[in-house]
């Protein structure tokens, strides 16, 4: 409640000013369309589509939760996201059903609920008590949540339709109404999508509106909606020259949601997600229990969040040997007991241990129910990392991972790839990665024997610009890291991510060039590669439209 | 169960009939409700089967189940099974396009999801037959079709089997507590407070629908495209609010659900067997005359531990034919799948219709699966099963052979359309129909 009232308080001195810089033109929905330019957008030759976004569950939940302060896991009863190259924000693979709008339906009714429950808030937020049925009061509370929850002014035909909502649905009272403007709200595609209207008919890339800047600039950052601040900046047309877009930028870099949305995207790319409903073979291995999915999840989200807060370069998410554990997954692990109560960061063995490789987490979601994967593991290092798939195995041959035998380690039941010629020819692209990762067991512990004999874990990596024989993850992680091709891979997938589509044109090529400069170069990171993102034509700029 | 009260029931949203004693001459539906509505259910189980252990021996009207249909041995009589057609396809990997072709006889369009050893591919590029049978049936319900799942999880092509049209795939809902609390919450809200909230529910959603039409109309058409098919959901929820449910079957109460970790593998029999409690109950209140009920999705890693089955299923089906302990274990989960269609099939039989005689008398169930066989990802011989003669439309009791006639499935969904008493001729992808399959109605 508190932090809703102050953070309802800010806006509403912000809406003052707000009120005055727009002198009177608060019903046309174009704050800030200022052109004058300082630095011109990097890679604005050929730049790709700007499909229509919309917001997906993780972003969703948080952004209602900061409109509302309805609780965000409420878009866990939204039908799950359309995933695809491993991201939940992909443009091209959504679809909606009547369940999607029924489920839209009903929690937007329990958000305003939420919302029209707390009548402190929304007088901070009106700057008067709307509860009365007040016409003028109503009328401000429309405009003040409009522009929050359709992050910029409402034009003037909008804010008649919502408050024809209101009349109709203040039944028995006024506050009844507020709650059906908030619902209808909440539905409508100016929440739920992220439009951007263009200028009809043009022929030349054209600069984002400045309030659809905003709305770029705090999913991209933050994963929800623009804050008072923002929206304040952008109707200020500060967002038009790149030093006002970057002082933004870093100022919500340092923002905890810019962690959040670290974690969240470094989930998917890891393919970490899956852990959540991962079930094991618990006769072999009895240390998995319903409780261990949410402990993993939980130590790689801290593992993320620590490295964000202290410098989140490639090599530290690679090689960094420390993670997050609790008493009960530190006996797990086989690790002592941490001082202190909860999770506490650890100081591992940097022989054994290295970053995201050596997360239970990665290691469980890439392996068997009963066994590791040696072809999973390397085939992840391939795909996610260098970005180059391994071919698949062709449809009609029986695959199928060696059966379970305790007298054979696992390299020798997986003999076949290097033997017979033909599964060599792809295997020899995964296996010799993925055996590296041997010392991990199937649920992500440490392990010296495999069916009682000493643990092989020497491999290869081939084919790339940090060729090298191996000896363990480390050894694997350490090449890695010095990696031009993981760093580009890495840009790749920020790139995916960020602007929700693959990548097709010379323009999106550039932009990953730059984005991989910023990750690998001197200095660089993933936060200096996201700030480097705002600087993008495919960012600042709408693309021609289509003849 | 607690049966639901007279008073509980709203006929029409003006809620004035709400308080008079059920007279069931006064209601019109009662004349629809005695021509014995049809009902359609597909029932989907993954990853192909064991031809040499599904397929019956014997003749068309004197046949032996096999070990994995031996579970439909106390329905046998209702029963028709099908083998020998080829299942169509085409787009995606063997499990995309099996999954997608499967009840649609469309291929996919090429799209954003990559499968092995294919150009991605995307949604459909028809309706599902099911869906179809929706439309034409028209009916007077809530719902024109319930879609539940079991840990189907991730929304994407390999999980998509309903399309209500081209690029239109219909998610099935995994948590039976969401379909107890939304499908059935007219059977447990107050029916004032119903009629209040319908009321409300109209204004704000045609409000909704406006603004899709205002903001749809600035942005250029591949945008407005995907705003209007949004627009198209919002109004058939709003239809909804109109379309209420009528008691005329002494069946329908409102179901009891037990807290179920939904998406937990040791769940998974428990949740389906709490969907099929939900879908009957749901086809008894008549607020849906069509449904499914999808166990998993195509390359579905369920580990059936509780058949003492360790291996994810998936991994199981793509082992070598002469492998024995994969074939034991992969009979064992069709047979369980059998088990399952068998209770859903029992479940109808033991639930009276308002109409006089049982669910079952009116409906045709179909189960199918997105592959014949898993190890070859092949799609011919693809195993089916009906159940039911759909008030008449169907003599049961038989097991067809198609084999080597080289039919396309299609071919059978126009035949199930032509059972149900819906005269169309060709189905899905043209080039893959060539019309009704003799003998089999």
């Amino acid at each position: 409640m508190s932090t809703k009232l102050t953070r309802f308080a800010t806006q509403s001195s912000l809406l003052v000013a707000t009120a005055l810089a727009l002198g009177g033109c608060s019903g046309k929905a174009s704050g800030g369309s200022g052109t004058t330019t300082q630095a011109s957008p990097l890679c604005a030759a050929d730049p790709g589509p700007a499909p229509l976004r919309r917001i997906t569950r993780f972003e969703y939940g948080r952004t209602i939760a900061d409109l509302t302060g309805v609780d965000p896991s409420v878009a866990q009863t939204l039908p799950p996201d359309e995933e695809t190259m491993d991201f939940d924000d992909i443009a091209a693979a959504y679809s909606v059903s009547a369940l999607h709008a029924d489920r839209y339906l009903e929690v937007a009714e329990q958000a305003a609920a939420t919302l029209t429950a707390d009548v402190a808030g929304m007088t901070v937020l009106a700057g008067c008590d709307p509860t009365g049925g007040d016409a003028t009061c109503v009328s401000a509370f429309v405009t003040a949540f409009g522009r929050r929850a359709w992050r910029r002014a409402l034009t003037d035909d909008e804010a008649a339709a919502m408050l024809q909502v209101y009349t109709a649905t203040a039944d028995p009272t006024p506050t009844d109404g507020l709650a059906g403007v908030v619902a209808t709200m909440l539905q409508a595609p100016q929440f739920l999508y992220r439009p951007e209207p263009g200028a009809a008919g043009a022929g030349a890339s054209q600069p984002v509106d400045g309030y659809a800047l905003a709305t770029r600039l705090a999913y991209l950052l933050t994963g929800a909606g623009p804050d008072a601040t923002l929206l304040a900046a952008a109707e200020a047309g500060q967002l038009a020259t790149e030093a006002g877009l970057l002082a933004e930028t870093d100022r919500l870099l340092a923002d905890p949601g810019a962690s959040d949305l670290f974690v969240h995207f470094a989930t998917e790319w890891w393919e970490i997600e899956p852990v959540a409903t991962m079930d094991k073979d618990e006769s072999l291995y009895p240390a998995w229990t319903d409780s261990t999915p949410a402990a993993l999840a939980e130590e790689t989200a801290l593992f993320l969040a620590d490295a964000w807060q202290n410098g989140p370069t490639l090599a530290t998410l690679l090689t960094s040997p420390v993670t997050f554990a609790d008493a009960s997954l530190a006996s797990y692990y086989g690790l002592p007991a941490p001082s202190g109560d909860g999770y506490q960061r650890i100081a591992l063995d940097p022989t054994r241990a290295a970053g995201m490789l050596t997360q239970g987490s990665f290691l469980a979601v890439h392996a068997k129910a009963n066994q590791t994967s040696p072809v999973l593991r390397g085939k992840f290092v391939r795909a996610q990392l260098f970005c180059t798939p391994p071919p698949p195995p062709p449809p009609t041959i029986v695959v199928s991972p060696p059966v379970v035998d305790p007298r054979l380690p696992t390299r020798q039941r997986f003999a076949q790839h290097t033997s017979d010629p033909f599964c060599a020819s792809c295997h020899v692209l995964m296996d010799p990665i993925g055996f590296a990762f041997e010392n991990y067991d199937p649920i992500g512990r440490w392990r010296d024997t495999d069916a009682d004999v000493p643990v092989d874990a020497t491999g290869s990596l081939t084919g790339t610009d940090v060729d090298a024989d191996l000896n363990g993850v480390p050894s694997l992680a350490a090449r890695l890291a010095g990696s031009a091709e993981v760093g580009t891979c890495a840009a790749t997938q920020w790139f995916r991510y960020a602007f929700g589509r693959s990548e097709q044109t010379s323009g999106d090529l550039c932009a990953i060039g730059a984005l991989a400069s910023t990750l690998s170069g001197p200095g660089g990171d993933f936060k200096q590669m996201v700030r480097q993102t705002v600087r993008m034509a495919a960012f600042r700029n709408l693309p021609p439209e289509a003849p | 169960m607690k049966r639901i009260s007279r008073r509980a029931i709203l006929r029409g949203a003006a809620g004035a009939a709400i308080a008079l004693p059920w007279l069931e001459a006064m209601s019109p539906r009662r004349a629809r409700a005695a021509a014995s509505p049809r009902r359609f259910i597909v029932m989907f189980s993954p990853n192909g089967t064991l031809p040499t252990q599904w397929t019956p021996t014997g003749t068309e009207t004197s046949f032996t189940l096999s070990p994995i249909l031996m579970p439909l041995a106390p329905h046998q009589a209702d029963i028709v099974v099908v083998e020998g057609l080829l299942q169509e396809g085409g787009g995606g990997d063997g499990h995309q396009n099996g999954i997608g072709g499967m009840l649609t006889g469309s291929p996919l369009n090429p799209g954003p999801f990559a499968g092995v050893g294919a150009p991605p591919a995307g949604w459909a590029t028809g309706p599902s037959i099911d869906q179809r049978i929706a439309q034409a049936l028209a009916a007077p319900t809530p719902y024109q079709s319930l879609e539940l799942g079991v840990q189907v999880g991730a929304a994407d092509n390999w999980g998509r089997m309903i399309y209500q049209a081209a690029n239109q795939p219909l998610p099935p809902t995994d948590d039976p507590a969401q379909v107890y609390a939304s499908v059935f919450s007219d059977l447990h809200t107050d029916p004032v407070a119903l009629a209040h909230l319908r009321a409300r529910r109209k204004s704000i959603l045609d409000a909704v629908g406006g603004e899709y039409t205002r903001i749809g109309g600035q942005l250029g058409s591949a945008d407005k495209q995907r705003l209007d098919a949004h627009l198209t959901a919002v109004r058939e929820i709003e239809t909804r609010l109109t379309t209420s449910l009528v008691d005329n079957n002494p069946s329908c109460h409102d179901p009891t659900v037990t807290a179920v970790a939904a998406q937990e593998n040791d769940s998974f029999p428990a949740v389906g067997s709490l969907q099929m409690d939900l879908l009957t109950m749901a086809l008894a209140c008549d607020l849906t005359r069509v449904a499914s009920m999808q166990w998993s999705r195509s390359v579905s890693q369920v580990r059936f531990t509780w058949l003492n089955v360790p291996d994810g299923h998936h991994d199981l089906s793509h082992r070598s034919d002469d492998d024995s302990d994969a074939v034991n274990k992969l009979t064992l989960i069709n047979t369980w799948y059998a088990q399952q269609m068998a209770d859903l099939i029992t479940r109808l039989k033991n639930t009276p219709d308002g109409a006089g005689g049982t669910l079952f008398d009116n409906s045709l169930i179909l189960w199918s699966n997105e592959l014949a066989k898993g190890n070859t990802h092949s799609r011919q011989d693809a195993p089916y099963v009906l159940a039911g003669n759909a008030g008449g439309g169907l003599r049961t009791g038989r097991f067809v052979s198609y084999e080597g006639q080289g039919l396309p499935h299609n071919n059978m969904m126009v035949s199930i359309l032509n059972a149900l008493d819906i005269p169309d001729t060709t189905f899905g992808e043209a080039d893959w129909c060539t019309g009704p399959l003799t003998g089999l109605l």
